[in-house]
């Protein structure tokens, strides 16, 4: 392993807190989403670091679980997005209240 | 004390001494303010039965050998217990009676004073007041209730100088009186503080007794004596305390005379007499009461030697004497010092009486005035005011002769000759100031409106306020030969030390050789034939101003409060008021505000904010677990 643990745990960490900013600072639906798979990403390439670290191929196949469950989100995310903007004609989260 | 006070005569006495007027007081103020002549009677009433008692004690006790104490457990804290009650000793049992005496013959003169006046029965409930404050204060057995009747006499007489409360300078003068009596008090309290601390208790008797100096080193004795000192100077208007007297003026003058003789400023004396031997453990301290006093004495001797108001020249003359007191109880004569403030009590309320009589008939405060419109023709105040005026200069056969030889007598036995030289200084002067108001009111010069003066006679209070004068003369003239019944009386005290009375055959004959000197000059100056009537200290300009502006004792206050109250401590406390009180209350309500502002983001629905919410706690909960 030529790139040390340390730096995959900063780059991991960095993602996520990106991930984290795009949730929640970004006012967008289709932006919230983005920043979930971010996040996802994030785990991944922490899960794909430690397999390498550990030399245990658990962690890799987790990761190719995470690609499908991430594949499949998306499409269903997206289809909810498109359909709540043909309901409201809005993709912004803060029109969204009527739970309130 | 409660189960058997019917059984002891001695503690009914006194029970019914001190509680009379302060029910007299509830009444007065309860039920009675409507009907003032009923107001007056109760107060009246109230005041001569703790006459009646106060004579009592003094006649059963005469012969007393060993002090009666009378205490209940008053508050009980833990293993501390505060004493309150009764006690009789010499002492006590004299200023007893002197103040029982002058209160009830003042209030039965101001039933002529006041008539008429739309606060009567508020100022007849002052008076009990004030008696009760001041006679509860002289039978107290502990420093501790003797401090709080201390503190209610300066509240009954703030009341009583600010009567008139609707004329702005009265209500001045009473704030003075208060504040600048408080300023000593704080010192007082100090010193008691310190007395406790050392000494576990307040015990009057215990401080004046000899365990004292086992448990307290010489120098905090003279710490505290110095401390409770200060009390002292700030009642009894002596230097530097000593201007709020002369302004206490504004209050009913029969208020004056109460205020001058038997209550407020004897309340100083009296506790240096109270705790005489506690004080005379620390020479040191003696020696600067010694000069306080004279200081004071001559100081106030100079200031009356050019005051024109009948009442601020009796008012200096209070300080002075008083100064004398100090001087001869500091001198280590215990008995002239309480003798002198006995006889002193008797003259000076009779002075203060008759110039209530002049200015109640003149509508005058001005000598001169009350001399050209014929105050000679007051037969009865002018006779006694003359008595009381000897007495006050010290010329035999009356009462303050004899007093006053005693203190010059007290003093001769110090070894520096220095303040022999002053207290002899002080008798000429006071013989001077005296006799030169006397002078000015029976000889005045243009006496044109004089044969329609006669005005006062025909006032109807006239012999109510008449009695009490020919009372108070009486006492003046006779007090003075039973000064070796009041010795013995003293002798009978323990604890006490017996001054040295040494032998000065040519002191009386110095002293009144004084004392007739200050007449003699009064009398070239302003009793002659043709004499201009102007003092030799009025014809010295700078000299004239200095007296007249009390040695700008005044304009320093006033300077120093400008210069440091105001703008040093008061300018910091406004900073601290602004910056720190005010902004940390802006800045408290400030962040309640934007928190309120922060937490309703969480309930405005919005998916973003909980999600940040969720992530926050996470984070949180992650720290709280893993590390």
């Amino acid at each position: 392993m030529i790139v040390p643990f340390n730096h995959v745990l900063i780059l991991a960490g960095l993602l996520f807190l990106m991930g984290i900013f795009c949730v929640v600072a970004r006012r967008s639906l289709i932006m919230i989403l983005l920043g979930v798979e971010v996040m996802l990403n994030a785990a991944a390439i922490l899960l794909v670091g430690a397999s390498l670290r550990w030399q245990n191929l658990d962690g890799q196949a987790i990761v190719l679980f995470v690609f499908a469950i991430a594949a499949a989100e998306v499409s269903v995310g997206l289809a909810l997005i498109v359909w709540a903007y043909r309901r409201t004609g809005s993709i912004n989260p803060e029109n969204y209240n009527i739970l309130k | 004390m409660i189960t058997n006070w019917l059984s002891e005569p001695s503690l009914t006495a006194a029970i019914l001494a001190t509680l009379l007027p302060f029910a007299a007081f509830i009444l007065i103020m309860v039920f009675t303010r409507k009907y003032p002549r009923l107001s007056a009677g109760l107060s009246i009433a109230a005041v001569g039965i703790s006459l009646i008692s106060a004579l009592f004690l003094l006649v059963r006790h005469w012969h007393l050998q060993t002090p009666l104490e009378y205490t209940g457990r008053w508050l009980l804290s833990g293993d501390v217990a505060v004493p309150f009650g009764y006690l009789l000793d010499q002492t006590s049992l004299l200023m007893l009676s002197v103040v029982a005496t002058i209160s009830f013959l003042v209030q039965v003169y101001s039933l002529g004073y006041m008539a008429g006046d739309a606060g009567f029965s508020r100022y007849y409930a002052c008076m009990s007041l004030f008696a009760w404050a001041m006679m509860s204060m002289t039978l107290s057995p502990t420093m501790l209730q003797l401090y709080i009747f201390w503190e209610l006499v300066g509240l009954a007489s703030y009341l009583l100088i600010g009567f008139w409360y609707e004329k702005f300078s009265a209500t001045e003068a009473g704030k003075k009186a208060f504040v600048m009596t408080r300023f000593g008090d704080v010192a007082f309290f100090l010193g008691l503080l310190l007395v406790l601390v050392h000494l576990g208790n307040l015990n009057v008797l215990e401080m004046n007794g000899p365990q004292v100096a086992t448990r307290m080193s010489s120098t905090y004795i003279t710490i505290a004596a110095l401390l409770i000192f200060g009390g002292i100077i700030g009642k009894s208007a002596q230097f530097p305390l000593l201007t709020w007297l002369p302004d206490a003026m504004e209050g009913p003058t029969p208020v004056s005379a109460l205020l001058h003789s038997a209550t407020m400023v004897a309340a100083g004396v009296y506790l240096f007499g109270r705790l005489f031997p506690f004080f005379s453990q620390s020479a040191a301290a003696m020696a600067i009461f010694l000069m306080i006093g004279t200081v004071s004495m001559l100081l106030a001797s100079t200031m009356a030697m050019v005051s024109r108001d009948i009442k601020q020249v009796w008012a200096y003359s209070t300080i002075s004497q008083l100064g004398f007191m100090i001087m001869g109880l500091a001198a280590g004569s215990y008995f002239a010092g309480m003798f002198h403030l006995t006889t002193h009590a008797g003259f000076k309320a009779l002075l203060f009486l008759c110039a209530g009589v002049f200015i109640h008939s003149f509508e005058s405060n001005d000598m001169f005035d009350i001399g050209r419109q014929g105050g000679r023709r007051l037969k009865i105040p002018m006779a006694c005011t003359i008595i009381a005026a000897a007495a006050l200069a010290g010329l035999p056969p009356l009462s303050g002769f004899f007093s006053k030889e005693v203190i010059l007598g007290a003093l001769a036995e110090l070894n520096n000759p220095l303040w022999l030289a002053a207290g002899l200084l002080g008798a000429f002067l006071t013989a001077y100031y005296t006799f030169r108001l006397i002078f000015i009111i029976l000889f005045p010069r243009q006496s044109g409106a004089e044969s329609e003066s006669g005005h006062g006679h025909d006032h109807g209070g006239y012999w109510v306020m008449g009695w009490p004068l020919i009372v108070l003369a009486a006492i003046t003239v006779l007090l003075g030969f039973f000064q070796g019944a009041l010795e013995a009386f003293f002798s009978g005290q323990q604890g006490i030390p017996v001054a040295g009375a040494g032998h000065h055959g040519w002191l009386p004959f110095a002293a009144i050789g004084l004392a007739l000197g200050g007449v003699l000059l009064a009398w070239l100056e302003f009793g002659r034939q043709g004499a201009d009537q102007v003092g030799f200290v009025e014809k010295i300009a700078p000299l004239n101003h200095l007296f007249a502006q009390r040695w700008y004792i005044d304009r320093f206050y006033r300077r120093f409060m400008d210069v440091f109250i105001y703008g040093v401590v008061s300018n910091l406390f406004t900073r601290n008021d602004k910056k720190v009180i005010d902004g940390g209350l802006d800045g408290l309500s400030q962040a309640t505000v934007e928190t309120g502002r922060l937490v309703s983001l969480l309930h405005r629905g919005m998916v973003q904010y909980r999600l940040l919410t969720i992530f926050v706690v996470l984070v949180f909960l992650g720290l709280y677990f893993f590390i």
